[in-house]
């Protein structure tokens, strides 16, 4: 029972870090229509940024969580308004070789500035304890995770939602020509949506450190399968969809692990491949309208 | 319309095949055989290394750079060997055993390497064996652990062009047994790696340590698939299982998130014996830093403070004096290949391949790491690593090993002919 | 005309093939080996993005069940080439046929997402089936069996008597690819990547022609991967990662996408490309991302279409 209990939170933990990333992901194919594969990256430059902060200019670390991210939103600028921009016209694959190529420039940059070698970070302050639950430590800052997670979620909705900024965006997701005619400064706000985009995923490469309490080049690769197959399964573009497609790969990952060794490495894509076959259209298609 | 096109199209073409030829082409048309006539050693005795220089394990390779460029100076500037100014490439080997083999021929058939050495993974020194017993150069394999190298490609196949300077997968499997028939647990539990070294080394484990102290307990073994960042679910299964126990051989990055998730779930609250046969490696060590609980049998392929002997202490202040950095294993190891090739090729009087193959089987090597002398028959290097609890020392800003055990290779290595009685651990004599 | 150009152009590159394989360096043999093998995965791969405008991101499953296909074959039954050659290749295409099935239902991006699950449970089955792919280790040290005609025997032992083998293979692979585009099944495929609804119409059934392609370029992929396992003597899971999928894409955009030579320009630029690079720098990510950027960039549609639009313009001008 107390093991159950903590599958249960470790899936929950787990599928909140995937679900920072897939957002900002769904964000972008939603709007744009350009599957990013630098998404891991800025993951990664999150986590580098936050982590530089922390340990050589000594701020703490919930400013490093604010600057890091904001500094990759300057990365993610730029590779929209310079790269990315010039080949929306070309087909798909090209943008995505693109991005393809930007994880090779990235990975090999982090692995200049910072060095080779893997990281191990410092632990936070306040959050580096422990609470006892259903007879068993459980890390504090796990708890914490899975807080802020809704929140983004939260938030998110209400921007799109509720916001003047939201509504436009919507629109052009809808209809670029559309948007155009009505006056909407289309190219600007693809801009914009790529470094909302940009910083989602720097905020959850930030807020890792001290979770997976390591920092290395490959990390951006290694939970972007993870977001595609999230944003995949949540039905292309729905934001509800990759929310709940988050949990649910993190706690089918969590007792596959437990209950299902064997499986554990297939699971993800075999779930992906039903989903796929079943419902295209997405797992959670339903509830988005 | 076409006209011009298609056939300038084709002059790019042409151009770009025989620019790669050319340009890849050093070797076209040299006298091959000419070296092998003159007796004696003609040139500088190229080197080829390849390590993992690129994504999460990069760090590895800069390890093992360090290693090999320190001596190379170190030998070039007291005269080369036998004379000849010494020249090591290093090259990037991406984990990946295509990369391996391609860095293997670039080495022999362009660059003209002499020797080689460096491999990381055990696939990849799987799959470069063959290609090395074809091209005929020396290996020496400085990473990776695999008994199957030694055991099948070298002992049984006979490919007598590879050899292993580091400990194999007996340091991990069957010294870790030694290890724990002394300690009070009878029940053991594992949280392993999901590919080949992962198995290996837990049935050794099991294997040895079920003949040293019959009804002992293997309770539960929960598998980590290579690049696991999230070991929750792992570290749940085996608090279920309540052993008394904990073996494992997760590695690099890896086993510093598994610590330090292990630490917080409380797991060394519950279980009091831990055996981490790679837990004393730099990386793991620095990188964890005061994180590190106390208390956990750690071992590696060497460790910076073993032997305490003047030759090893000078070593490690040089090194540190050089790259600012505690020398890793592979450091070790990467740098005593280089001394072990010295040595080989001034016995042998001769770079070429049989010669130095002679030299090298029974040959002892002082090195930092101690006393190897290379096993004859599988080309094993035999020499000592330690296993020692790791403990806080103000001197050092990580964890080291305390108390200390030393399982001499003689007693824990597995020996020839590999198969049969008396050829595992224990041994009657 | 134009025809008697392509033909001198196809001349040529087997006179500059069969030279290299005479008078080259063994490095150069294995590297040109490697590109030809490349080749025949990315052209066969192009039959299923180029031409029918899928884009699959797991056929690196089909080039491992090509070379796992070989390997147990030579390993437990027999090791003559053709017969472990065709082993492989019928090998792939079964695969081929059964993920086909189930993907070629879906089209853009859910295809390649179902391609990419597919692909990596071909890998998770290579990786965990132990007993018979020996896990992460692979399977190693394949020896290559002499190709025996009854009364005599062509050795292929040495890489310098293999190399021809593999630009036999090459050639017979580049001619049936042509002649694939020529029939009016690559034509068809084309009218599927222009527009499928009208060739639905048109009384062709659409699903089935992708099924004949996606398992078309399938077997092609098996026979890279069983003479890439003949010349490396090794297999390892990675061979059907997704990163190993992405290399015929990359290849196929590198050179063009829609036009013949392009994936064979693209496989000798990556291939010679990375040695190159990797020759100065052990940054070769780096370099090698930014000469890719400055691909996509400036060649816009590949190095082979960008430069022929570029020359035809030039040709044009009075």
């Amino acid at each position: 029972m107390e093991s159950f209990v903590h599958v249960c939170l470790a899936g929950i933990s787990a599928g909140m870090f995937i679900w920072l990333v897939a957002s900002g992901l769904t964000l972008i194919f939603g709007v744009l229509r350009v599957l990013n594969f630098a998404h891991g990256s800025f993951y990664m430059l999150g986590a580098y940024l936050c982590y530089t902060c922390l340990r050589f200019l000594g701020i703490d670390f919930w400013l490093g969580v604010i600057v890091g991210p904001l500094a990759v939103c300057v990365v993610g600028y730029v590779m929209e308004r310079f790269l990315l921009r010039r080949v929306y016209d070309l087909e798909l694959p090209y943008q995505l070789l693109l991005t393809f190529s930007m994880v090779l420039i990235f990975d090999e940059l982090v692995k200049i500035i910072w060095g080779a070698g893997s990281i191990g970070s410092p632990s936070v302050p306040g959050l580096s304890g422990s609470l006892m639950i259903a007879g068993r430590n459980f890390p504090v800052y796990n708890l914490f995770i899975m807080i802020v997670g809704p929140l983004v979620a939260v938030g998110l909705w209400a921007f799109l939602e509720r916001s003047w900024w939201g509504k436009i965006i919507r629109a052009a997701a809808s209809d670029r020509e559309m948007a155009a005619a009505i006056g909407v400064k289309v190219p600007s706000l693809y801009t914009a949506v790529f470094v909302i985009g940009a910083w989602l995923s720097a905020v959850g490469g930030a807020l890792a450190v001290p979770y997976v309490g390591l920092l290395t080049t490959g990390m951006g690769e290694a939970i972007i399968i993870n977001a595609f197959v999230v944003v995949v399964i949540g039905g292309l573009g729905s934001l509800k969809g990759a929310f709940l497609g988050a949990l649910f790969i993190g706690l089918l990952s969590s007792f596959g692990t437990r209950y299902i060794p064997t499986l554990d490495m297939s699971l993800t894509f075999i779930l992906m491949g039903v989903v796929l076959l079943w419902r295209p259209q997405g797992f959670f298609a339903g509830v988005d309208r | 319309m076409d006209k011009p096109g298609i056939t300038r199209r084709d002059f790019v073409k042409m151009g770009l095949l025989t620019a790669a030829a050319s340009a890849l082409g050093s070797g076209v048309m040299k006298p091959v055989g000419l070296w092998a006539a003159a007796p004696k050693i003609k040139g500088p005795i190229k080197v080829g290394y390849q390590a993992v220089l690129s994504g999460t394990l990069a760090g590895y390779g800069e390890f093992h750079k360090m290693g090999a460029i320190m001596a190379m100076e170190e030998i070039n500037a007291a005269g080369g060997i036998a004379g000849n100014k010494l020249e090591v490439e290093i090259r990037d080997s991406t984990l990946a055993a295509p990369a391996s083999i391609q860095n293997v021929r670039y080495f022999v058939d362009s660059w003209e390497a002499d020797l080689l050495a460096g491999v990381d993974s055990s696939g990849q020194a799987l799959a470069v064996a063959p290609v090395v017993g074809q091209l005929d150069r020396v290996l020496m394999v400085t990473h990776a652990a695999t008994e199957r190298l030694t055991e099948e490609e070298v002992f049984k196949k006979g490919i007598k062009q590879v050899f292993r300077i580091c400990t194999p997968t007996y340091q991990d499997g069957n010294a870790a047994a030694f290890v724990a028939k002394d300690l009070p647990a009878t029940t053991w539990a594992t949280i392993n790696p999901k590919y080949e070294y992962g198995f290996t080394t837990w049935k050794m484990f099991q294997e040895t340590l079920g003949k040293l102290k019959p009804g002992v307990k293997f309770v539960a073994d929960s598998w980590a698939p290579f690049g696991t960042t999230d070991f929750r679910p792992h570290i749940n299964t085996i608090m279920d299982a309540k052993p008394e126990g904990l073996y494992s051989v997760v590695w690099a990055g890896e086993l510093i998130t598994m610590i330090k998730q292990a630490k917080q779930a409380g797991l060394f609250d519950t279980i009091k014996h831990v055996l981490l046969p790679v837990g004393a490696a730099m990386d793991v060590l620095e990188g964890l830093g005061p994180d590190m609980p106390d208390n956990l049998w750690i071992s590696g392929r060497y460790f910076f403070l073993y032997p305490d002997t003047a030759k090893n202490k000078e070593w490690v202040a040089a090194f540190k004096k050089r790259w600012n950095h505690y020398p890793a294993y592979v450091s070790e190891t990467a740098y005593s290949t280089m001394y072990a090739f010295k040595k080989a090729i001034e016995t042998a009087g001769s770079k070429e391949t049989a010669p130095v193959i002679q030299a090298l089987e029974g040959m002892e090597l002082d090195s930092p790491a101690g006393h190897r002398v290379f096993r004859k028959e599988d080309h094993q290097a035999m020499y000592e690593v330690p296993w020692g609890l790791t403990a806080t020392d103000p001197k050092y800003p990580f964890k080291i090993m305390g108390k200390q055990i030393v399982i001499p290779a003689k007693e824990c290595f597995n020996r020839p002919p590999f198969e049969g009685p008396g050829t595992t651990p224990p041994f009657k004599s | 005309m134009n025809r008697y150009r392509t033909y001198i152009a196809a001349v040529l590159v087997l006179c500059v093939l069969v030279g290299i394989g005479l008078f080259s360096s063994r490095f150069v043999l294995y590297l040109t080996m490697r590109v030809m093998i490349l080749s025949i995965f990315a052209m066969g791969y192009n039959i299923l993005f180029g031409r029918t405008g899928l884009l699959s991101f797991g056929h690196a499953a089909f080039y491992a069940v090509g070379a796992y296909g070989t390997a147990l074959c030579s390993m437990h039954l027999h090791t003559h080439p053709l017969l472990v050659i065709l082993a492989g290749a019928a090998a792939a295409a079964l695969f081929a046929v059964i993920i086909g099935f189930f993907c070629v239902r879906h089209t853009e991006i859910y295809f390649a997402m179902l391609t990419l699950a597919f692909g990596m449970l071909v890998f998770s089955l290579m990786w965990n089936w132990r007993t018979v792919t020996g896990g992460d280790d692979g399977l190693s040290g394949i020896v290559r069996g002499s190709i025996s005609l009854g009364f005599f025997a062509i050795p292929i032992m040495k890489d310098s008597q293999y190399y021809f083998f593999v630009l036999f293979c090459f050639a017979v692979s580049v001619l049936l690819i042509h002649r694939i585009y020529q029939s009016p099944f690559g034509l068809i495929l084309a009218g599927i990547r222009e527009n499928h609804i009208r060739t639905e119409f048109a009384g062709l059934g659409v699903k089935r022609y992708r099924l004949a392609a996606f398992v078309v370029s399938g077997t092609f992929a098996g026979l890279a991967g069983s003479l890439g396992l003949l010349l490396e003597s090794n297999v390892t899971p990675f061979a059907a990662h997704w990163s190993h999928s992405a290399e015929p894409v990359l290849v196929s955009l590198m050179g063009g996408l829609e036009t013949f030579s392009g994936p064979i320009v693209g496989s000798v630029l990556f291939v010679v490309l990375r040695e190159l690079i990797e020759r100065f720098t052990h940054n070769w990510m780096l370099w090698f991302g930014l000469i890719l950027l400055a691909i996509i960039m400036g060649f816009r549609g590949g190095v082979v279409g960008a430069t022929s639009v570029l020359l035809k313009r030039f040709s044009e001008r009075p």
